[in-house]
């Protein structure tokens, strides 16, 4: 361990990728996430396949202050390492490669700064400006374990939807963590409508879309798409994770409003919110079988394991068979 | 199945208004032509055309717009638009039907306009369908807009709109009180480890002195004071009995044993650590008193009900769990019963196991004194009394105190009932007296006074009362209703278990009155 901490100090200096990222890139913030983010789901760590839990499993054993962050998410993004970073299937999405993981990752639309904490990866690109300088493209990391739509993606969504230029309602949107990666999908030409009721943590969002100007704060009830109806235009995909029991009415009443034909929805629902008796695989059903009477045509149903406990992402298009563009 | 004539859609630019050129009909919108039209703008652009479009002349006023639209009022600059662009009928022969999605405007604007109909998307398919039409091709049919106006429009709107709401929280009260309990539940643990790290760093000094001094305060008072026992002499007493609410005894006590410490030497400057860590924790101490009383008054102002029966820490505690007054307020008391005991609960309702009897509420001393078999029973009875208690002092506008002093009087009633067999009180005759008090603490306000005495004796005939009443809008009378309304509640459910049933009920009719009276 010893030698490779060296390594990388050393190393950081020459490698190419290292030099712009160091800096920022202190113990402080890895600890911070291996508390938060990680701590505070305990119950996942049991459950999560080895490949993924080894290394970060190591970094909280370690225990090593400072260091606890490298062990964590981008563990294999540290200096000493070369990192490829390769666009995933989906548009707009990418794998950060190389480490002793593989990483979601997507283009930071404000290079240089986190938003809650996530380390960021910049690459030189092949192609050179007209004045011959190399471009340079920082990524940030997304981690599964604190968005569901990234857990989604590693579960094996066959399609998000969104993509550059796309028009996104996100309801329950929260601190605008996984909103952040978003509006970095969906790129300047799209916009995220980012929906959350809580006041405190609109407060963050709203601080979070100062700095991207492609996502609308809106701080409201999302049972009342009514008093937002000025803010918010035909979406092509509506991302849902309000952990609420109505929320297949929640999403129902706002599809009905803004969410064009043919549009998607990605629901991300957690059984203990809807009914914390009945078996999950019950739950889901008859959350599908809700969403079927609102005009939706489920897609695709998989589990958010091991990154949450009794979570289903469901994929539908809304008001016809086959999505549309 | 009415012909549509025009349609107002709100965006974020401006409202505009389209008349209906060509008429869809509810029977054929499933079909896939016609929801191909919808979609295709030139085929669109042919149903509907654009009749006036007014963009904001500044954001203040988009601002104002939102604020009003996503409450269901109209706004005046909506009413010029629509007086400007609809034909003027009476109303008597012919209407004009205007398709609105929200049906609280919808209904706002026939009221005003005599020759206007109305139709929302919830009444008719049509409008909705329309509506949503426009939605889509709003960029194109607003007329005199650049590429990305709306976008910008949207963007900027939607900040103003968010941080409004953000800063005009109507928790204002409740968010101090939150922080104020969680600041103080973290102060005593601090001033207790802190304390316990003083006595055990400066016991190495002088270990007798913790043996005449328990109390922390006083004990890391006394360490300040002292410094190095070798100080101490006779002549010193009086500054010790200072310390020790004038106890020559006990300062006596302190200055024998510092004679005969058997403690060790300490330096000067791990003197200076020990003492700076005593000052630190006696601070601590004087601002969690200071905190702990400012918190008693808040809470005198904001839930006094609430106060009387539980004590200040578990009110707020209920409080700081429920998020703000109004959710707790909203809870049947089954919740507050338990509230605090979630994973207990939801443990027993997967293996279908006995619920917990008390969450929060165990803290209450009510459920101390009560014996081991009428714990649970207690718990519910606290649990309907603080559900009264806290609709009270959420939803009145002159906070009293009173209803809280006799429902505290009914529960110890409930546990000498228990314990001994003696009669409590008729909840009719304690609301009675409830109300008495009230009556008698604002003589000088009769407005109140005539509202409260008219529903002194609660019948049947003033079920009708109330609802003529209704239509009145003063804010005293509410407020009378209110407590009616409780005394009403307590009277259906005499014995405990029917409350909830009757709240739940009774909920989104206060919840309204709570937005009114906020709007005005």
């Amino acid at each position: 361990m010893g030698f490779e901490r060296g390594g990388r100090g050393g190393g950081r200096g020459g490698n190419f990728r290292g030099g712009d990222r160091g800096g920022g890139r202190g113990g402080g913030r890895g600890g911070a996430r291996g508390g938060a983010g990680f701590g505070g789901r305990g119950g996942a760590g049991g459950g999560r396949g080895g490949g993924r839990g080894a290394p970060r499993g190591g970094a909280r054993g370690r225990g090593a202050g400072g260091r606890g962050g490298r062990g964590g998410a981008a563990g294999g993004a540290k200096g000493g390492k070369k990192v490829i970073v390769e666009p995933h299937r989906h548009k707009g999405v990418f794998v950060a490669r190389g480490g002793k993981e593989d990483l979601l990752a997507t283009i930071n639309t404000v290079p240089g700064e986190s938003v809650y904490g996530e380390k960021r990866i910049s690459v030189e690109s092949d192609k050179k400006s007209e004045d011959g300088v190399a471009t340079k493209t920082e990524y940030r990391i997304w981690n599964p374990f604190r968005s569901k739509l990234a857990a989604g993606i590693l579960g094996g969504l066959e399609t998000i939807y969104m993509k550059p230029g796309s028009k996104v309602l996100y309801l329950g949107a929260a601190s605008g963590t996984s909103v952040s990666h978003v509006a970095d999908i969906v790129g300047p030409t799209g916009s995220v409508y980012a929906v959350e009721f809580s006041h405190r943590s609109g407060r963050d969002l709203i601080n979070m879309a100062t700095r991207r100007t492609n996502v609308i704060p809106i701080v409201e009830d999302a049972r009342k798409p009514m008093a937002y109806r000025m803010l918010v235009p035909m979406v092509d995909v509506i991302f849902a994770d309000v952990a609420q029991p109505d929320q297949a009415r929640i999403v129902g009443i706002n599809a009905k409003l803004f969410l064009k034909q043919g549009g998607g929805l990605l629901i991300s629902i957690k059984a203990s919110c809807i009914d914390s008796t009945a078996p999950p695989e019950q739950v889901f059903a008859s959350e599908v079988q809700k969403l079927r009477e609102d005009k939706f045509t489920p897609k695709e149903q998989l589990t958010l394991e091991p990154y949450e406990r009794d979570h289903a992402m469901v994929s539908c298009v809304y008001l016809q068979k086959e999505y549309q563009e | 199945m009415v012909a549509v004539n025009y349609l107002l859609f709100e965006s974020a630019v401006g409202f505009a208004m389209f008349e209906v050129v060509h008429q869809a009909d509810s029977v054929g919108l499933q079909l896939p032509e016609v929801k191909e039209a919808m979609t295709t703008l030139d085929k669109f652009g042919k149903m509907v055309k654009l009749v006036s479009f007014n963009p904001w002349t500044s954001a203040a006023h988009g601002l104002e717009a939102i604020n009003l639209i996503s409450e269901g009022i109209m706004p005046d600059l909506l009413k010029n638009t629509l007086e400007l662009n609809l034909p003027q009928t009476s109303g008597k022969k012919s209407k004009v039907v205007l398709g609105v999605v929200d049906k609280r405007l919808a209904g706002e604007i026939s009221a005003t306009f005599p020759g206007v109909q109305c139709e929302s998307a919830d009444t008719s398919e049509v409008v909705a369908a329309l509506l949503r039409g426009i939605r889509v091709h709003a960029g194109k049919l607003l007329k005199g807009l650049q590429e990305g106006d709306i976008n910008r429009a949207q963007l900027g709107l939607g900040h103003a709109y968010s941080r409004a709401k953000v800063k005009f929280s109507v928790h204002k009260n409740d968010n101090h009180i939150i922080q104020g309990i969680a600041t103080l539940d973290a102060l005593d643990k601090g001033i207790n480890q802190g304390a316990m790290r003083v006595r055990e760093w400066y016991g190495w000094h002088f270990p007798e002195l913790i043996r005449i001094v328990s109390d922390n305060g006083t004990y890391a008072k006394l360490v300040i004071a002292i410094g190095n026992k070798k100080s101490l002499t006779d002549e010193s007493v009086d500054d010790i009995a200072n310390l020790l609410n004038q106890d020559q005894d006990k300062a006596e006590a302190v200055i024998q044993a510092a004679k005969v410490s058997m403690g060790q030497d300490i330096s000067e400057g791990d003197l200076r650590m020990v003492k700076d860590l005593a000052t630190n924790v006696s601070q601590m101490a004087d601002y969690r008193r200071i905190l702990a009383e400012s918190l008693d008054k808040k809470m005198g102002d904001v839930a006094p009900n609430l106060q009387v029966i539980l004590g200040t820490p578990v009110a707020a505690r209920l409080i700081s769990h429920a998020g703000s007054l109004t959710n707790l307020a909203k809870y049947p008391a089954s919740t507050l019963q338990i509230l605090g005991a979630e994973k207990a609960l939801f443990r027993a309702l997967k293996t279908k196991g006995a619920t917990p009897k008390y969450g929060l509420l165990y803290q209450s001393t009510f459920i101390g004194r009560a014996g081991p078999k009428v714990k649970g029973r207690i718990s519910r009875y606290l649990a309907n009394k603080c559900s009264i208690a806290s609709r009270i002092d959420n939803f009145s506008e002159n906070p009293t105190r009173r209803f809280g002093e006799v429902m505290r009087d009914q529960i110890e009633q409930r546990l000498e009932w228990y314990a001994k067999g003696t009669k409590p009180m008729k909840n009719s005759d304690a609301m009675d007296k409830a109300i008495k008090a009230v009556l008698d603490d604002d003589e000088h306000n009769l407005d109140i006074d005539t509202e409260m005495v008219d529903h002194m004796a609660p019948s049947k005939e003033e079920k009708k009362d109330k609802k003529d009443k209704k239509e009145k809008k003063d804010k005293k009378e509410k407020e009378g209703k209110k407590e009616k309304k409780e005394k009403k509640r307590k009277d259906v459910g005499a014995d405990d278990g029917d409350v909830e049933m009757v709240d739940v009920s009774e909920e989104p009719k206060k919840k309204k009155k709570r937005k009114s009276a906020a709007a005005e």
